[in-house]
This record gives structure tokens, C-alpha cells and sequence, in this order.
């Protein structure tokens, strides 16, 4: 039988089995990965490309299927990595229905987890709002701003039932927001009542003019 | 059926495959008999290699069949020369032939007669056969395009030049090639006659280290595209212990405008065959599988043909010549796709699966086909090994680059008065190719751009043609030598647009498998589709550029990190013309929707 074999993940040395492949190596040192192992069925082997880690030599390999050999050493967080990433999840994000006001996943998206740590523009934030959609604020009547805001505040205000005033600023992705207005038409609000609404936080943002052209073409 | 030179030529030949093979079987049919003397045997051998050359009756005709010559009538060219010996009643005999890679010639047809120097006839319509025909026997070759040699008896004949006289035969180096528009693809004799096979039987007298060593010594590298050393990948299956090993040679030719392996399978399919058996040897292997593309029928049926004549001579099969070694080739016909050039990808489908690309490492050297170690090269780079093993290293050492040794069989299309394909030592300038062998761009038009190594190469400009054709001297400039494509682009193309055309090629191939490559593509022909539009804005550049840096880093297989360099390259090369499109909304060549009034629908 043979030995462990160490591996340097940033730094840290860690012991693995020599059958294990990287993403172990890195899980066992704590660093967090991004990564779609969960939707394995989906992303098998190496698909999903957004666990690519850097050698010594500047190449990026998938951590999640990439065997681990004694002394390697690779760097997860670097600058080309982190550029790699996050434009690799933008993709991802381009074809990906975003509709998380009527989505059940909610607290549970990885999506949203990776596209905040990869500062990524696209996602509103409904899909941390741990209200499920029957309990929706917006079914209640009250006008809340989540569909069309940017995700990443962990959804506190409607999360504690005062509604979202979008203080993070918009969604930057017009068919985003295009989806986003029809959802408040069906439910009867009125858009001159929601592009106030946005005024309060967004009459700076030059995407505001463009939620407004949009509201003109709904 | 008269006796062929693959016959015992009497009973004291002893060569019975498979139980009782003779090593010498193969030098035998030319320089035999080797076992016993007879003026009888050596006299049978000498007057058939004499048929071979001038046929039965001393006249023959050879009309160049391959997908390069039947795309423009060489079919009704081959009926019409039967139909013409069958009604002037001659004693003729019509053959066919592989291609030259001389592809503004074609059809061609070769007349010979013995006495008369063998001419080649160019651009053949099959009204003109019996003329030509009829004249060349009577003695005048003045309408021929070129002659093999002189001979000093026919009328017109200083008025031709010989092959070696044309200068874009002269500087080709012609080692894999050599056979190719020569022999009769579908005639193991005529392969034998010209030396064929002799690789193999030099390669089974010496110990696989040995082979190892002399394709290493020849500074082989892969032809398929990345030029890896083919020395490592055997070496490293040689060393794999496992009771099964396999060879696969790649002839799945996906890339748009590339066309040198197709010629070289069709015209000579043997020396595939001769290059994998001493790779099954010299690595351990027993199968082989050629993986032919979709498109390749005829290149397919020759294989078969010519795999079924080896297995026939006990050049294939148990024993191979006598050494103890099993080696048995199948000919496999893929579904057609780009993918499946993909090394792994190709085992894939082999195994019957889904044609895309499998997780690296473990590579095909340890784990390939059926989890077994597998040996994955090229057509061209066994052909070499077989021209290796034959020649020697030292001699095919001398010629090529410093770094990778031998030829390189290119193809040449786009604006250049002599497309084909043409063999270059490895480290021949770009420009010697296009303007010396092509014959540079038609009368009146300038060339812009060269288009090296296909979709996924990358674009040279006119001014940086000086770069040699050499793996990493191409590197440099940002362009892939991919499988040896060159396009000449002229002024009347527009690059955004041939980009956007290479891009719509890799949306629709991209397997799918991975992100970047599936929706990265997918996003990029997007934004070119706008430029194209005169919709682009300023900042798209700078999208394309980092989508491209994406693709090429984030990408599964090297595909899918192939597909931005002709979007990257040209942004480096040609910025100016992008930038016309977006700032002035003007196409300069005038071929994009950009400069014509469109009609838009609404809806």
C-alpha cells in the first residue's frame, strides 16, 4: 500500500490519498471552491469548467478531475483563475431562465452563492429571499423591489418582512428586467408605481433609463 | 487472371501465411527470387514489373481517380478512355491512379507508351480523350502538360517541361507523397514494386527500442496539429504493462479546407497501413482501427481494400512476415463530425459512444481505447514513421527544421493560381509556399491575409509571411500549425466576416459538452454577428477579446480553446478593420451587411 501524498493547496500542505483527485486535496485544506459537483448528473466529468485551478506553470486544470500527484502544488484564487471563472459562470448565467421569484430552489441556489463571490452581475434578489413564492410579498400586494434588485444582501429586508427597497442597486440584464415587469404587470401593479419606487435608491444609475425605455416596450 | 507479382512466382515458394510465413517474402518480389535461382522466377518478375509500368501491351492510360479529380468530371474522363479503347479496338490498358495534389491540373490523365515519354495531360474534357490519345501514340506529346522524362523520340517534346523541370514539383520534397498520383491505390503490387512494405521489414529485424530510437533520432513530431513527439507516445505504450494495446490513426480530417490526409489515404491508402504495423510493433499492439471521417467513402473503400490485399499476403494477421507479431487493422467509418478528430473523443466513438472528448489525464497512453493503452497519431505521422524506418533517420533528419524533422504535406486553397497540396521540409517559409508553389495570388489581386492551420489556426498578414512552417515559430505569432491548411485571402474578403463564418462553423460542431465552449461560441458569433450588422460597439472588442482569453483557458478539450484564435489573431492583426466596421459602419471589402441597404423585418 502506498502513502499518502501532500499537496500544496495556496499554501497550505495537506495529506491526501494518492487515488483522490485535487478538489479532495482542496476540501481537506478549507478552501472554498466553486464548483457544480452537486448537479453531478448534469456537469459530469469536468464540464462545468468553473473549478479550474492553476499550476506552477500558468495552466488551469478542472480540480474536480484532475489526479493528485505528491508535491503538486496549485493556486485557487489567482487573479487568472477568478477571471476564468467568473466569465465562464457569466455564460452559464446567459442561458439560464432567470425567473428566482417563481423558482422553489430559493435559499438553496448555488448560483447565487458563486455569482455574489464572483462579484457577477445577473442575479436578483428573490433567490435568496427564503419566502417561498405562495408566500411571496409581492402576491401579498406590498411592492417589493427583489425581482429587480442585484442579489447578494442575503435578502434581510424581506427576509424580515419589510420589503426590498433595492438599495443594492439593479439587475444589469434587460431580459432580467423585462421578465421581472411582466411578473409586476400580472400581478396588478402599476410600472409607473415601481419605477418610483426605484427612483428612491436607483435616480443616479444610468440603468435606470434603461428600465424605463423598457417599461415603455411591456 | 494472369500472375501478379504477389504470386508465388513458382512451387518451390514456400510463403504460406499464416502458418508458415517467409521473412523475406517482401524483398523477394522485386529483387527474387531470394530462396532458390531460376532465370524462369527472375524473368516472370522482371516482365511483370515491366506490365506495371507500361501495361500488357506496352500502351497505357491512367486516369486520376480521387475525390479531388471526380469533383470535376475525371468519371466521365475514365468512361470515355474505355469507351474510346474499346471502339478504336487498341491493345490498351486503362488504369487508375491516386492524385498528384496538383489540384488546377485535374483531371488529368497519363498516357505511356514504351518508347515514348510518359505524358501527363491536364484539365482533361472527355471529348478530347481520343485526340489526346490518338496523338500521343502517334508520337506527339506537344499538347501534354508535362512529361515524366525524355526520351528523345517524340515530336514536341522539347516544348514540354518534365515534372522536375515545373518549379513547384522541383521544390516539393516528396517523402510520404511519394507514391501519391504514381500507383494504383487499389493495387498492393504496384506499392510493393516502389519499395513498399520495406519499412516494415526492416522495422521486424530490429528490436522496438531500436525503431524507438530512430524516430527520435528523426525528431518526429506529430502531423496531426499540437507536433507532439510521436517517439514519447510509443515509448510510453511500449512501457505500459498490459496484454492488450491498441494503435488508432486519425483520419478524421474535420477542419473546413483541409484536404492533405483525404489525398494521401486515397493515393496511397498502403504506406497507412505499412506506418501502423510497425507502430503496433514496435508498441506491443495487436489491433489497430483507422478512423476515417464520414465524408471519406472513397478514401474508406481504399483502406478496406487495401487492408483486405495485406491481410491476403500475410502482411497483416497472425505472424506478420514470420516475426512472431499479430497485428490485424480495422477501417472505421465515423458518424462526421468535428469532435471527432478530438483524440479521445474518437476513442469515444470507437467504443460506440457519444463522439466527446474524455477527461485529461489519464491519456490515451495509459488508459485509451477500452481502458487499455492505446497509441493515437495522425495518418500522415505513421506514414512518416513507415518513410522513417525505410529511409533511415539520418537522411530524414537532414531535411526540416531544427526542432522537427521531415516534410509536411500542406493544403493550399483560396486566392492562388495553383491550389493543392503540396510536401514542404517542416521550416519552409509561408511565402515560399504561397507565392513559389502556389503561384501566389491571381493577376491584379493582393493578398491580405494567409489563413494558417484552418478555423482553428489563426490569420498570418501578408506581412508576416516570411514565418517559417514550423510548430513553434507559428506559436509565436499566435496562429496554430493545426493539420497544414493555408488559405490565401485577397482584398475581396472580408475578415470580420470570414471570422464570423469560421465562428458559425464551431457553434454548429461544439459538442456541447462543456460551458465556455458551448455558450462561449455561441456568444462570441453574437457579437461578430453585430459588427457584421454595423451595430458593434467600441466595447465589444474588448468582449470578444476576453471571451476569447475564456475559451482558450476554460475549455475541455483543445477544440474548444481552438475555436477563438481566428476571433484573437485577427484582433491582433486586423484591429483596423474591425474598427471600420464599428466607428464608420463600412465593410472595406464590401461583402457585409454593414454596407448594403437592408431590409428589416420587425416581429
Amino acid at each position: 500500500m502506498r502513502g499518502n501524498v501532500r499537496v500544496r493547496v495556496d499554501g497550505t500542505e495537506v495529506e491526501v490519498d494518492p487515488k483522490s483527485v485535487l478538489l479532495d486535496a482542496i476540501k481537506k485544506a478549507g478552501v472554498a471552491m466553486h464548483s457544480f459537483c452537486q448537479a453531478g448528473e448534469i456537469y459530469r466529468g469536468a464540464s462545468c469548467r468553473l473549478c479550474l485551478v492553476e499550476l506552477p506553470n500558468g495552466k488551469l486544470v478542472p480540480a474536480c478531475a484532475f489526479p493528485v500527484s505528491d508535491g503538486l502544488e496549485v493556486r485557487t484564487r489567482t487573479a487568472k483563475t477568478l477571471r476564468v471563472r467568473r466569465s465562464t459562470l457569466e455564460l452559464l448565467l446567459a442561458y439560464h431562465r432567470i425567473e428566482c421569484w417563481a423558482c422553489m430552489r430559493k435559499g438553496d441556489c448555488v448560483l447565487v452563492k458563486m455569482a455574489t463571490d464572483l462579484r457577477l452581475d445577473g442575479i436578483p434578489v428573490c433567490a435568496e429571499c427564503p419566502l417561498h413564492p405562495e408566500e411571496c410579498l409581492l402576491s401579498k400586494g406590498i411592492l417589493c423591489l427583489g425581482p429587480l434588485t442585484l442579489a447578494g444582501c442575503d435578502a434581510e429586508c424581506p427576509a424580515t418582512s419589510g420589503r426590498c427597497w433595492g438599495c443594492r442597486g439593479p439587475v444589469t440584464r434587460e431580459d432580467i428586467v423585462v421578465r421581472a415587469l411582466k411578473r409586476y404587470m400580472e400581478l396588478g401593479f402599476n410600472i409607473g408605481e415601481v419605477v418610483e419606487t426605484a427612483e428612491i435608491f436607483w435616480s443616479a444609475h444610468p440603468f435606470l433609463e434603461k428600465i424605463k425605455l423598457v417599461t415603455r416596450g411591456v | 487472371m494472369s500472375w501478379t507479382l504477389m504470386d508465388k512466382c513458382c512451387p518451390k515458394c514456400w510463403h504460406n501465411p499464416p502458418s508458415n510465413p517467409c521473412p523475406k517474402y517482401i524483398e523477394c518480389r522485386i529483387k527474387g527470387p531470394l530462396c532458390h535461382d531460376s532465370s524462369e522466377c527472375r524473368k516472370l518478375r522482371a516482365r511483370r514489373l515491366n506490365e506495371l509500368m507500361f501495361g500488357r501491351h506496352g500502351i497505357k492510360v491512367r486516369v486520376a481517380l480521387a475525390s479531388c479529380t471526380l469533383a470535376v468530371g475525371a468519371a466521365d474522363v475514365y468512361y470515355a478512355v474505355q469507351e474510346f479503347v474499346r471502339e478504336s479496338g487498341l491493345a490498351v490498358d486503362v488504369d487508375i491512379v491516386g492524385c498528384h495534389g496538383l489540384d488546377f491540373i485535374d483531371p488529368w490523365i497519363e498516357v505511356v507508351k514504351k518508347g515514348l515519354p510518359p505524358a501527363i495531360y491536364a484539365n482533361v474534357n472527355p471529348e478530347e480523350v481520343s485526340n489526346i490519345v490518338s496523338s500521343y501514340l502517334s508520337g506527339d506529346v506537344s499538347k501534354a502538360f508535362a512529361i515524366k522524362y525524355r526520351t528523345g523520340t517524340a515530336k514536341g517534346e522539347f516544348l514540354v517541361p518534365t515534372l522536375d523541370e515545373l518549379e513547384f514539383w522541383r521544390k516539393q520534397v516528396r517523402l510520404v507523397g511519394r507514391n501519391c498520383g504514381i500507383i494504383n491505390p487499389e493495387s498492393i503490387e504496384e506499392y510493393v514494386a516502389r519499395g513498399g512494405y520495406l519499412g516494415l521489414v526492416r522495422a521486424i529485424k530490429k528490436s522496438p527500442d531500436e525503431v524507438i530510437e530512430e524516430i527520435r533520432l528523426a525528431k518526429l513530431r506529430g502531423r496531426g496539429g499540437a507536433g507532439f513527439p510521436t517517439w514519447i507516445k510509443w515509448k510510453a505504450v511500449k512501457d505500459q504493462v498490459s496484454d492488450v494495446k491498441y494503435v488508432v490513426a486519425n483520419a478524421e480530417e474535420g477542419d473546413p479546407s483541409a484536404f492533405s490526409n483525404r489525398l494521401l489515404i486515397e493515393s496511397d491508402p498502403f504506406i497507412v497501413i505499412e506506418g501502423m504495423i510497425i507502430a503496433g510493433y514496435v508498441t506491443g499492439a495487436n489491433k489497430g482501427y483507422i478512423f476515417v471521417g464520414a465524408e471519406f467513402d472513397l478514401a474508406a473503400e481504399r483502406l478496406k481494400k487495401a487492408v483486405e490485399e495485406a491481410r491476403k499476403y500475410g502482411l497483416l494477421g497472425d505472424n506478420v512476415l514470420g516475426s512472431g507479431f499479430s497485428f490485424d487493422v480495422e477501417v472505421f467509418q465515423d458518424a462526421g463530425r468535428y469532435t471527432s478528430g478530438e483524440e479521445t473523443a474518437l476513442l469515444e466513438e470507437i467504443e460506440g459512444k457519444r463522439s466527446s472528448p474524455r477527461v485529461r489525464p489519464p491519456y490515451p497512453v495509459s488508459r485509451g481505447l477500452w481502458g487499455k493503452p492505446t497509441v493515437v497519431n495522425n495518418v500522415e505521422t505513421l506514414a512518416h514513421a513507415a518513410v522513417i524506418v525505410r529511409e533511415g533517420w539520418d537522411r530524414y533528419a537532414t531535411i526540416g527544421a531544427e526542432k522537427s524533422g521531415g516534410t509536411k504535406m500542406v493544403s493550399v486553397s483560396g486566392s492562388v493560381r495553383r491550389p493543392g497540396v503540396y510536401e514542404v521540409p517542416i521550416g519552409t517559409s509561408v511565402k515560399t509556399i504561397i507565392d513559389g508553389l502556389a503561384g501566389g495570388p491571381p493577376e491584379g489581386v493582393k493578398l491580405k491575409a494567409i489563413e494558417v492551420g484552418g478555423p482553428a489556426g489563426g490569420f498570418l498578414p501578408a506581412s508576416e509571411m516570411d514565418v517559417p512552417l514550423d510548430y513553434d515559430e507559428l506559436l509565436k505569432l499566435g496562429v496554430a500549425m493545426g493539420s497544414g491548411i493555408l488559405i490565401a485571402i485577397d482584398e475581396h474578403k472580408c475578415i470580420v466576416d470570414l471570422v464570423r463564418q469560421f465562428m458559425v462553423f464551431f457553434v454548429s460542431e461544439s459538442c456541447g459538452k462543456c460551458v465556455p465552449c458551448r455558450v462561449g461560441t455561441r456568444e462570441m458569433l453574437e457579437i461578430l454577428n453585430r459588427i457584421c450588422c454595423g451595430e458593434g460597439g467600441q466595447e465589444d472588442l474588448e468582449l470578444l477579446q476576453e471571451l476569447g482569453e475564456t475559451l482558450k483557458n476554460a475549455s475541455f478539450c483543445a477544440l474548444g480553446s481552438g475555436a477563438p484564435i481566428p476571433v484573437l489573431s485577427t484582433i491582433r492583426y486586423f484591429r483596423e478593420e474591425y474598427l471600420t466596421h464599428i466607428r464608420e459602419k463600412r465593410c472595406p471589402a464590401d461583402t457585409c451587411p454593414v454596407s448594403r441597404e437592408v431590409v428589416r423585418y420587425e416581429g
